[in-house]
C-alpha cells in the first residue's frame, strides 16, 4: 500500500462509516428490486410503499417464466450472447497480436480506427444492418444480433488483448522461434496460454456487452430471436405498470452475472483498470 | 514491401524474429512479417468494414435523399435538403443542448463521486476489498434494467425514494417531488441509473491509479506538512491526470449516447424535456419514417461526438505514447 492509506484510529473509523453508508445506498436499489419481487400484486403498488414484503411470494416468478416468449428469451440470449463472445474473440486475439507484436504502420491506423468505431452510436450502424440482414436472409436471427452486438465489443476486446499481449516478453517467442516454432504456432502455443487471463476478461466483456444490449436487440429482432431485455421492457407496455412480473424477470437476468462478477473480481477489474491506467 | 519489417521502431527488442524465418515455412511461399500481420488483422478489418463501416456510409448517404420506408415510393436526391432542415429545426437544437447537459450531469456526478469512493477505498487499504466487490455489481446490469428499476423507485405518489426522503423529513409531502414528470427536474433524475451503474467504472479506474502514485512523494508532501486538501489537488490529481481522463472521455462518449435508459424511463418526455439526440433520431428514424432527416441529424451527431472525442484523445490521451 501507498501513502494514501490512513494510520489513524480516529480517521479510519470515519472512513468505514462513510464507505459503509455510500455502500448501503448504492446497494440499495438492487436490494429493494429483490424484495419488491417477493411481494405480492397488491403489495407492489401499496401507498406508502413498504420494503420488505409482508408476505413472501414467488408467484410473481411463476407469472414471469410462463409469459408466452419468456423462457425462449432466455435462450436466445444465452446463444446470442455466447455467438457474439466467441466471434469477438476469434477475430480479436489475431488482430491484437499482430498490432503488438509486429508493430507496424497499418497496425496502428487499424487500431486507432477501431477506437473510432467504439464510439459511433449503435442506433447509427443499426437502422442500415436491418437492411443488411435482410439482405442476407438473417433477419430476426440470433446470429444477425450476435453479429451486430460484436460491434460493440470487437474494438474494446481488441485494444484489452492488445495491453495484454504488450506484457509478454519478446525472448519467451524468439526462443520458441529458435526452437522452430512457426510464427502462427508461437500465437496458439506460447502466447495464448500465457495470457489466458486475459483472454477470459476480453471474453467476459464481450459477454456481458451482448447479454446487457438492448438497442440492437429493439432494432434486429421481432419474434424468434427476441432476447430477455425486450421481454423486461415489454412489461411495462403490454400490462401497464406490471412491477412485481418485470422485477422478477429482471431479478432472473441480473443474478447470473452478478454471480460472475463477483467469483471472476479480480479479472473484470483488471479488465476495466489495465486499458486507463496503462494507456 | 518486399525487404524485412521496415515499419520496425529500432528500438524493439524482438530484433530475432525479424530474421529469416525457419526453411520449413519459406519453401512453399514468401511471407513476410509486415504481411503476416496484416493477414492477422485481415478478419477483424472486413468484420468492421462489412458491419460497421458499410452500414454507417449507408446512413451517410441516406442523408441526402428523402424518401419513405413505411409508404414506399421514389428515393428523391436532394442534397444538402435533409441538413438545412436538421440544423434549422428548433427540435434538433435543443436535442442536443439536452445530449450536452445529460452528458455533464452524468460526467460530473459520477466523477465526484467516483473520486470520493476511490479515495476511502486507498483510505483503508487492503481492507476495502470487499466494498470493492460490492461496487462492482451495478456494472454487470443491463441498462434497461436500470432504467426500469429507478423509474419505479422514482414513481410518483408511490415510490419509495420520496417516501424514505418523507420518513427522514426531507420533504413535507411523498408526493412533493415529481422526478420523472417534472419538466425541469426530468433530465437530471433520467441520469440517476446511469450514474448509478458506471460510477463504479470511475472508482475502480481511479482506484487502480491511486495505487500507482509513488508512496515516496506522498510521503515527501506530508513531511513537508502538506495538507489532505493540498496533497489531493497539488499532488494526486495532477498525476492523475492521464487515468481521469481516459475515464472521463470512455463515460463522456457512452453518456452522449445513451439511448436504453432515457426510453424505459421517459421516452423522451415530460414536454420533450430528456429527448436527447440518440432518442430523436432513432424516433425521426423509427417512429416518424423519416429516414433521410434521420440520417441528416445522426450523421451530425456523430461527426459532432467523433471530432470530441477524437481531440480529446489525441491532446490528453495520446494512446500508444510511451508514457
Amino acid at each position: 500500500m501507498n501513502g494514501l492509506e490512513s494510520r489513524r484510529g480516529g480517521t479510519r473509523a470515519i472512513l468505514w462509516t462513510t464507505l459503509t453508508v455510500l455502500v448501503v445506498l448504492y446497494a440499495f436499489p438492487f436490494v429493494y428490486m429483490l424484495f419488491t419481487s417477493f411481494k405480492t400484486p397488491i403489495e407492489t403498488n401499496a401507498i406508502p410503499p413498504t420494503i420488505l414484503p409482508s408476505t413472501w411470494t414467488i408467484q410473481n416468478y411463476v407469472m414471469a417464466l410462463s409469459t408466452q416468449g419468456v423462457p425462449q428469451s432466455f435462450v436466445n440470449s444465452i446463444q446470442t450472447a455466447v455467438m457474439s463472445t466467441l466471434i469477438s474473440l476469434v477475430l480479436a486475439v489475431p488482430a491484437a497480436y499482430a498490432v503488438t507484436r509486429y508493430r507496424t504502420r497499418l497496425g496502428r491506423v487499424f487500431i486507432l480506427l477501431a477506437l473510432v468505431m467504439r464510439m459511433v452510436p449503435a442506433i447509427v450502424v443499426g437502422a442500415p444492418l436491418i437492411a443488411v440482414f435482410h439482405n442476407l436472409g438473417l433477419s430476426d436471427t440470433s446470429f444477425a444480433l450476435a453479429l451486430a452486438q460484436t460491434t460493440i465489443s470487437l474494438p474494446l476486446s481488441i485494444w484489452l488483448m492488445a495491453s495484454f499481449f504488450e506484457a509478454v516478453p519478446d525472448e519467451l517467442e524468439e526462443s520458441a522461434r529458435v526452437d522452430g516454432c512457426s510464427r502462427l504456432g508461437s500465437l496458439w502455443r506460447i502466447v495464448i496460454p500465457i495470457t489466458r487471463g486475459g483472454v477470459a476478461v476480453a471474453a467476459i466483456f464481450a459477454f456481458l456487452a451482448s447479454w446487457n444490449d438492448f438497442i440492437f436487440a429493439l432494432l434486429l429482432t421481432s419474434v424468434r430471436a427476441v432476447t430477455t431485455p425486450l421481454q423486461i421492457a415489454n412489461f411495462q407496455s403490454q400490462f401497464g405498470l406490471d412491477w412485481g412480473t418485470m422485477t422478477s424477470l429482471a431479478v432472473l437476468y441480473s443474478v447470473p452475472v452478478i454471480v460472475l462478477a463477483i467469483v471472476l473480481q479480480r479479472h473484470i477489474v483488471a479488465g476495466l483498470t489495465l486499458g486507463a491506467v496503462k494507456g | 514491401m518486399t525487404a524485412m519489417t521496415p515499419e520496425r521502431p529500432a528500438t524493439r527488442p524482438a530484433a530475432h524474429s525479424s530474421r529469416p524465418s525457419p526453411p520449413r515455412a519459406r519453401k512453399r511461399f514468401r511471407l513476410t512479417d509486415n504481411r503476416f500481420a496484416t493477414l492477422l488483422m485481415l478478419p477483424a478489418a472486413l468484420f468492421l468494414a462489412v458491419f460497421v463501416a458499410w452500414p454507417l456510409l449507408q446512413f451517410v448517404i441516406n442523408s441526402f435523399y428523402r424518401y419513405n420506408p413505411i409508404a414506399g415510393g421514389p428515393h428523391t436526391f436532394v442534397g444538402f435538403d435533409n441538413y438545412v432542415r436538421a440544423l434549422t429545426d428548433a427540435g434538433f437544437g435543443n436535442s442536443a443542448v439536452r445530449t450536452i447537459a445529460y452528458t455533464a450531469i452524468v460526467v460530473t456526478l459520477e466523477f465526484v463521486l467516483g473520486l470520493t469512493v476511490a479515495l476511502l477505498f486507498s483510505g483503508l487499504g487492503n481492507r476495502s476489498r470487499f466494498f470493492r466487490t460490492i461496487f462492482l455489481y451495478p456494472l454487470m446490469i443491463a441498462p434497461i434494467v436500470a432504467g426500469l428499476l429507478w423509474r419505479f423507485l422514482l414513481i410518483d405518489n408511490s415510490g419509495i425514494v420520496n417516501q424514505l426522503l418523507y420518513e427522514a423529513h426531507l420533504i413535507s409531502s411523498p408526493n412533493q417531488i415529481q422526478w420523472l414528470s417534472d419538466p425541469n427536474i426530468a433530465l437530471f433524475s433520467v441520469a440517476l441509473p446511469d450514474i448509478w451503474l458506471t460510477t463504479s467504472f470511475i472508482s475502480l479506474v481511479l482506484f487502480a491509479g491511486l495505487q500507482n502514485v509513488p508512496g515516496e512523494i506522498i510521503e515527501a508532501a506530508r513531511i513537508d506538512g502538506a495538507h489532505y486538501p493540498t496533497l489531493l489537488f497539488r499532488i494526486i490529481l495532477p498525476l492523475l491526470r492521464p487515468v481521469i481522463a481516459v475515464a472521463l472521455i470512455v463515460r463522456g462518449v457512452d453518456a452522449a449516447r445513451a439511448f436504453d435508459v432515457i426510453v424505459v424511463q421517459t421516452n423522451g418526455g415530460p414536454q420533450n424535456s430528456t429527448n436527447v439526440l440518440s432518442l430523436l433520431v432513432y424516433n425521426t428514424q423509427i417512429a416518424n419514417g423519416n429516414p433521410g432527416l434521420a440520417s441528416a441529424m445522426g450523421t451530425i451527431y456523430l461527426f459532432a461526438l467523433m471530432v470530441v472525442a477524437v481531440i480529446a484523445v489525441l491532446t490528453i490521451w495520446r494512446p500508444g505514447s510511451d508514457q
